[in-house]
């Protein structure tokens, strides 16, 4: 399940599902598991995944080659909830995938699947909110962005719609680069933080165990997703289990 | 005049964007909506347009093409004409005019054929802004000549290397870029599509091109002419060809999209025919989107770099829906075809994106009768084409040059970088 807000910082990490391939995926999980993340995002591949930055886009590319798709992403998370009971599974995607599968089916399908959560970067609040009724009725949750630019009004209103955690985006730009943490971004979270008892899931340019550590005690949830993808793309899925490992005990969070 | 309830044309439209750009999109929205019932603000702009671009265009009647076809009396609107050598430039002029009122001093543009590029580059060179230009890989490789001239402007060009590497991937790039630079930089949004408001104001700058075309008509042929015929890749010639028209029932609008090499997936670019696009969410807004089952964006084709477009405007989607707005395509062959008749029998050489136009328009007109009228809006020049010209028509002669060229230009260099 989701943490409670002031819960010590947890990491959560990614599968892009087809990347590197299917069955690898389900290793790649498992290592994630064992080395000790209890949230896992699998991202339906994209052709068009505009809020990405290279790393993901081309995981994507690479997974669309392999079988990647709306389908083999429930499909995965069938397999993954059932074998990871302790592990949090979200669906991440961009829209049109779901769109053309059919939301509603999608967030039944979804829901069935064991997915806890969503996070669709490019559906607007306003787009959830006739949902609402639906998706507190499966109890999947509507993991919803804020960004640095996003005004009090609209904090007030996604913060509304939200369930289980906010994603705080942590700057502008796309994943996969590296963020500064100061006083300007604790003073973001704070304002975040008057709007929503949730708790709060940074992400975007956490990269390393001194990005986990500035981010202990600010916040919940860390998203750690680029780098994984990188390590998987360079040294496989073992080695890269082995490195998050070794992330979470630098980052004293083993 | 087009307009959108709240950003959606019928079904199609809207703003589907990652949270981080809605400022920037609500922020355009207001300003546009204060600007565009203004008389003063769109007379400032038909100014800008006159000094600079030498507006308005002409209509030139094809009279040796309209006997030799022996149907309908056709006239081309000469968008080739503009400033740059295509339509694009009347929506940059005009976001030109948005961005001096916001005061920031970076754009960005996504380009295809590269003429939206080249204009974006001319205007911020004329007002001083930075401008880097997002066009995928190869159409770099298909539209060099425009690629040159806009690095000679000042403007940085990116070439995107992922997926197609056409223009549904520049058009990513430049979103990711504005993401991350929002607040200091516009993106000058090249086409009728995007997240709202783009497509309704993009056709607001362009709509000057059917607002000249009716009174030119009424000037010249003394009556609304029967059909015009546009061609379609995001769609903004054609939006901005039809817009003073839309009320007008008896001119029939015709929208000529990329039929490419076949109908076989991947290869053409049509999106409004049936068994075709389907709708979808993508890049921003809902529109017919070539897409497989899983909703996966296609690969497109066509000759001409700027109709390789995997959407369509949503406002053409919707127009196609109610039937206001004729879908037609033309093939690859065809358009060649069309190019060389009006660059032989007329003496204007157009682009391969008009040409389809072209190829669609001769077509309708052979069926026509004399006293009847088609206006074709040719939308660009095809100056920018002498490369895939060359391929399209090969002579002995041009690849000879090209290599005499390719070794005078190495020499040079070689013997700038000795002077180093």
């Amino acid at each position: 399940m989701f943490p409670k807000q002031n819960d010590k910082l947890q990491v959560m990490s990614h599968a892009v599902v087809g990347f590197p391939n299917l069955d690898e995926n389900e290793k790649a999980i498992a290592g994630l598991v064992a080395a000790g993340v209890n949230l896992i995002e699998l991202q339906v591949p994209f052709s068009d995944p505009v809020a990405d930055g290279h790393t993901l886009v081309n995981a994507c590319y690479e997974a669309l080659k392999h079988g990647g798709s709306v389908r083999a992403t429930l499909e995965l998370a069938k397999k993954v909830s059932a074998a990871h009971p302790n592990t949090s599974f979200i669906l991440m995607s961009y829209l049109n995938p779901l769109y053309r599968y059919g939301l509603e089916q999608l967030f039944r399908d979804a829901a069935a699947a064991g997915f806890k959560g969503m996070i669709i970067p490019d559906m607007p609040v306003e787009e959830f909110e006739p949902w609402m009724p639906l998706l507190d009725e499966l109890g999947i949750a509507p993991i919803l962005m804020v960004t640095p630019n996003t005004s009090d009004e609209r904090v007030a209103r996604i913060a509304k719609s939200a369930r289980g955690m906010v994603y705080v985006v942590s700057r502008m730009g796309v994943t996969g680069k590296q963020t500064q943490w100061g006083e300007e971004f604790n003073q973001y979270v704070a304002r975040i933080r008057q709007h929503t008892d949730l708790p709060l899931a940074i992400g975007f340019g956490v990269r390393a165990a001194s990005d986990l550590q500035a981010l202990t005690g600010t916040a919940e949830v860390a998203a750690f997703c680029s780098k994984y993808i990188e390590w998987q793309r360079d040294s496989g899925s073992d080695e890269a289990a082995k490195l998050m490992r070794q992330l979470l005990v630098d980052a004293q969070l083993a | 005049m087009i307009r959108s309830e709240n950003g959606y044309f019928g079904e199609f439209g809207g703003r589907y964007v990652p949270e981080i750009l809605l400022p920037a999109l609500t922020e355009l929205e207001t300003m546009f909506n204060e600007l565009r019932d203004d008389p003063s603000f769109w007379q400032e702009y038909l100014t800008l347009t006159q000094e600079f671009s030498g507006r308005p265009t002409p209509l030139t009647p094809l009279r040796r093409l309209s006997k030799e076809l022996g149907g309908a009396q056709i006239w081309l609107k000469r968008e080739d004409l503009n400033h740059s050598g295509a339509h694009k430039v009347n929506n940059v002029l005009g976001q030109g005019l948005l961005v001096q009122r916001m005061g920031k001093k970076r754009v960005i543009a996504e380009t295809g054929a590269g003429q939206h590029g080249l204009a974006t580059a001319i205007m911020a060179a004329r007002l001083g802004l930075d401008a880097t230009i997002y066009m995928g890989a190869d159409d770099i490789e298909r539209q060099y000549s425009n690629v040159f001239w806009m690095r000679q402007l000042g403007a940085e060009v990116v070439g995107v290397e992922t997926g197609a590497r056409t223009l549904k991937e520049a058009l990513d790039e430049a979103l990711r870029d504005w993401a991350a630079s929002v607040e200091t930089t516009h993106y000058v949004l090249g086409t009728v599509c995007g997240p709202a408001p783009f497509p309704e104001l993009v056709a607001y700058f362009q709509s000057v091109i059917s607002q000249e075309m009716k009174q030119q008509a009424m000037a010249q042929i003394g009556r609304l002419p029967d059909e015009v015929v546009a061609c379609v890749g995001g769609g903004s010639n054609a939006i901005g060809a039809f817009a003073a028209f839309l009320d007008d029932p008896e001119v029939a609008l015709v929208g000529v999209e990329a039929g490419g090499i076949s109908l076989k997936d991947g290869e053409h670019s049509i999106r409004m025919l049936p068994n075709t696009g389907e709708t979808g969410i993508a890049q921003g807004y809902k529109t017919l989107f070539l897409q497989n089952e899983d909703g996966q964006l296609g690969d497109t084709h066509s000759i001409a770099a700027g109709l390789d477009y995997v959407g369509v405007s949503p406002i053409l989607a919707h127009l196609s829906q109610t039937g206001r707005v004729t879908p037609d395509m033309a093939l690859d062959t065809e358009v060649t075809e069309a190019f060389k008749l009006l660059m032989k029998t007329e003496g204007i050489i157009p682009a391969l994106e008009s040409s389809h136009a072209l190829a669609g328009g001769f077509k309708r007109a052979k069926t026509m009768r004399p006293d009847q009228h088609i206006v074709i809006n040719l939308s660009g020049r095809g100056d920018k084409d002498i490369f895939n010209i060359a391929r399209a028509f090969p002579q002995p002669e041009w690849s000879d040059f090209l290599q005499r060229e390719s070794e005078r230009a190495k020499e040079l260099f070689d013997a700038t970088k000795e002077g180093n």
